[in-house]
């Protein structure tokens, strides 16, 4: 019963609800960086772009099951983008930006034709081989300086406060993104498959075609955030750049926040960028404690954080439910 | 319960999640006997069998193998017990060859004695097997898997053997051969209880019928005293048989 | 010619990789699990046998049949604990949570030895076993290929003609059918998990005595295991070693042609195209269902 009410409530209300806590949220989050000291800020960027990162990898891999190891690629192709267009071309880093997308989407299109034929685990491993050869390429490229890599001297002339914009835009615009995405007809046809696939196949939907779509949206916002996430680090690698840990953060944040739900990676990013900071001086631990505690999460809750209160409560923030008036 | 009876069923309910698959049901199987328990798709057969194999949990109610309480006991503790089953579409060993597949139908340790002796035994039972012998089972034609299954089931020396729709996509003079073998199994003293959708032959050949429908037993009795048209009602779920 | 000596040293290194895939190729056919954190157990296997050589000054061998023995008892516990909980939940969260234990294994190994380049020092290390005009052959490289044989050799007789690795084709050939006759498959699984840990134990003397290893490393070798068993085919221990030498000789080709700093990239190539034109391998018995 409360549960029916809950969400009723919250569907029937959400403009009003939209309304009364969103605008006040995103006012705060506008005036944040002067109201708190530089290290919160920092922090919040983080967030904001890791929370990027986990909505792209649970498009993908909670709504269009796709379960990608390979996301990385995107990220260092953002990264040497924006190292590329600001250091050898130097032109404006909101170009770089933008063109570490667009080749990610390009290479996404590309990697597509032999990676889309493979099912399963057999994709999921073929996106991370596709990701650790392009790291071997780079670091035999003279074009990007091969394993040096390069500083990105751009950054040194942002504030925090640039830097703090740039990443609430990314973030916020990533789940503004996805949640329209989910409302739209190819969300609809997202659910579809992800319930049933053959059943949604046989109703019209175009399984390929829906999934690619997915491949390249979360391509382009990831090469984006990937070129974002750069711009914070300030020099870019061709090993820590195309490396697995990034996939580990993006795995972590959406299984432990909850995979298949719009709010699980927000709170899954919170919580990997505190546990980071807080174990800073000890790196490996961090990580440790991580993968234990999404092992206990798998094993024990498997639709995470967010899930189980989905589960539980009914009580969903982002609601991509649609309500069919009913006559009694 | 009787010395007579190698099979007890009481008050079984199982459930799928919130569906309820199986309604109240009390059967017996007695020693030395063919038992034939019939009814159309989704009258519950294959959800017994399951729960009486241990690849289903009942709600409610009990499975008495000997005495022996066997439901909610995993599928290789009950057939260490003595039960057996030639499974729906025979689930041969695809990859093994046809006397690798018999071998491990003798697989647990009580079993593995007088190997050869039970191997010449199927080998007189089913001839075929034997000419395959070492060929992979892949390569076998229906009928012939079918064979292989039902060997493999009595590689055990079991004392109750389940036959799950052994006719299912055979063709008629295979069907006949395969029911003369499973004659001539119980006459050497193996209990049978045979699932089918072939109500004709299996009420020929069994001393002992249960018609179910939906989820119940709805007719059982001696072949020989049943009514063809009260078994067709009960198999169609016609006139007196409709409860819901 | 240099190229014979490249694909002399491919072939041979394919032994070696055949070796690596082959708990991977067990695990797959066994349970339908990939185990992602194949790779790093191999390391930590090559960890332990480098630590427990250290002690036990002068005998790798002693030390190795300890390690197999750790590696045996850590994988029956991984299986047990983690993956038979997790098998029933889908193929998702099973290769997550492997996943999960790849990272952890990986950063403990940071955490304890530090981000050094390690090797299992040996007298084989730097000798050649014989050398002519043309090529040479090194010693490690023939061990490595030796011991690969022997290790297919021995699997393939206890898959072959025991009751237990009957049991084990059985339930990789037909879980269901397996339980009816008696088999208990999460035992089967625990065995299985143990078996593969043992060959990763080998796997770990083996990398540690040819190349330098860091607790980074799993990752590369878990992708040789996941190539070779998918070149191979899946439940074929011949199609490992073959699908060991194809990857093995496809690496130190690109290598010869392309410079040493491909020679991954050379093996990466190979593979993504076989996933792409036949994913079930070059010689995969059956397709699965």
């Amino acid at each position: 019963m409360f549960r029916v009410i809950t969400t009723r409530f919250l569907s029937d209300q959400l403009f009003k609800l939209n309304a009364c806590l969103f605008v006040p949220i995103i006012a705060a989050l506008c005036i944040l960086p002067f109201g708190v000291n530089e290290n919160i800020v920092m922090i919040m960027v983080q967030i904001f772009l890791y929370m990027a990162l986990g909505q792209m990898w649970n498009l993908l891999g909670g709504y269009a099951g796709l379960v990608s190891l390979g996301q990385q690629m995107f990220i260092g192709l953002g990264g040497y983008a924006l190292a590329v267009i600001t250091e050898i071309y130097h032109l404006p880093m909101i170009v770089g930006l933008l063109v570490g997308g667009i080749v990610s989407v390009i290479f996404a299109l590309v990697i597509s034709q032999p990676i889309f034929k493979m099912r399963g685990v057999y994709f999921s491993i073929g996106t991370w081989i596709a990701a650790e050869a392009l790291a071997v390429y780079f670091s035999n490229w003279t074009y990007v300086r091969s394993g040096q890599g390069f500083n990105i001297t751009v950054s040194y002339d942002l504030t925090t406060t640039d830097m703090y914009y740039i990443a609430a835009i990314v973030g916020l615009g990533a789940i503004g993104l996805v949640h329209t995405l989910l409302r739209s007809k190819l969300g609809l046809a997202l659910m579809a498959m992800r319930d049933n696939e053959s059943a949604a196949e046989t109703i019209g939907i175009e399984i390929y075609n829906t999934k690619l779509k997915c491949f390249l949206i979360s391509a382009f916002v990831t090469g984006i955030t990937g070129g974002a996430l750069y711009l914070s680090i300030a020099y870019v690698q061709p090993y820590a750049a195309f490396g697995i840990d990034w996939t580990v953060a993006m795995v972590f944040i959406v299984i432990i926040g909850g995979i298949g739900t719009v709010e699980g990676p927000i709170l899954g990013a919170v919580f990997y960028v505190l546990l980071k900071q807080y174990l800073y001086d000890y790196p490996g631990i961090s990580m440790i404690i991580l993968g234990i505690i999404a092992i206990i999460i798998i094993l024990l809750a498997s639709r995470g954080i967010m899930g189980a209160v989905h589960d539980y409560w009914g009580f969903e923030i982002f609601s991509t439910r649609r309500w069919v008036n009913k006559s009694r | 319960m009787t010395s007579k009876d190698l099979l007890e069923i009481n008050n079984l309910n199982v459930h799928y999640g919130e569906l309820q698959a199986l309604h109240d049901i009390s059967l017996k199987i007695r020693r030395n006997s063919i038992v034939s328990i019939i009814g159309s798709n989704g009258a519950g057969k294959s959800t017994l069998l399951n729960t009486i194999l241990g690849i289903n949990k009942p709600t409610s109610g009990s499975v008495l193998f000997l005495g022996d309480k066997i439901d909610g006991m995993q599928t290789n503790r009950i057939v260490a017990k003595g039960v057996s089953l030639s499974p729906e579409g025979s689930s041969i060993f695809q990859k093994m060859t046809v006397k690798e597949n018999l071998l491990m139908g003798a697989y647990l340790p009580h079993t593995r004695v007088n190997t050869a002796a039970k191997l010449e035994k199927v080998y007189r039972l089913f001839p075929v097997l034997k000419e395959k012998a070492g060929q992979q089972a892949s390569y076998l034609s229906g009928g012939q898997r079918q064979m292989l299954a039902i060997a493999r089931a009595i590689m055990s020396e079991p004392k109750l053997l389940f036959c799950d729709e052994i006719s299912l996509g055979l063709a008629p003079i295979i069907i006949q051969d395969i029911y003369s073998t499973i004659k001539e199994i119980n006459e050497e003293g193996l209990t049978i209880v045979l699932v089918e959708q072939d109500v004709r032959r299996s009420l020929k050949y069994s001393h002992y019928s249960y018609v179910m429908l939906k989820g119940r037993i709805v007719l059982e009795g001696k072949p020989s005293e049943l009514l063809e048209g009260e078994v067709q009602d009960a198999y169609f779920g016609l006139n007196k048989y409709i409860k819901c | 010619m240099e190229i014979i000596q490249s694909v002399l040293n491919g072939l041979l290194l394919g032994g070696l990789y055949a070796v690596i895939g082959i708990g991977m190729s067990l695990i797959f056919g066994v349970m339908g699990l990939t185990n992602l954190a194949h790779g790093d157990l191999i390391i930590v296997g090559a960890f332990v046998c480098m630590t427990l050589t250290a002690q036990l000054v002068g005998s790798v061998w002693a030390a190795i049949v300890i390690t197999v023995v750790i590696m045996a008892a850590i994988g029956f516990f991984i299986q047990g604990f983690l993956i038979n909980r997790v098998l029933d939940k889908g193929a998702e969260p099973a290769l997550l949570t492997t996943f999960g234990v790849s990272i952890c294994l990986s950063n403990t190994l940071l955490l304890f030895f530090g981000a050094d380049a390690r090797s299992i020092s040996s007298s084989f290390a730097t000798a050649n076993a014989f050398s002519t005009n043309l090529f040479s052959v090194s010693s490690v490289y023939l061990l490595d290929f030796f011991i690969a044989i022997c290790v297919i050799a021995v699997l393939h007789c206890i898959l072959q003609y025991t009751y237990f690795g009957r049991s084990v084709r059985a339930a990789s050939d037909n879980i269901h059918a397996a339980e009816l006759m008696g088999v208990d498959t999460k035992k089967v699984f625990s065995y299985a998990m143990a078996l593969a840990m043992v060959s990763a134990a080998i796997a770990g003397l083996l990398v540690g005595m040819t190349f330098i290893f860091y607790p980074s490393t799993g990752t590369q070798y878990l992708i040789i295991a996941f190539g070779v068993v998918v070149i191979g085919g899946m439940g074929s221990l011949l199609g490992t070693l073959l699908g060991g030498i194809i990857l093995g000789l496809a690496q130190l080709l690109g290598a010869y042609f392309w410079g040493s700093g491909y020679q991954l990239l050379a093996g990466y190539l190979v593979l993504l195209l076989i996933l792409t034109v036949k994913p079930e391998g070059l010689l995969s018995i059956a397709s699965r269902k």
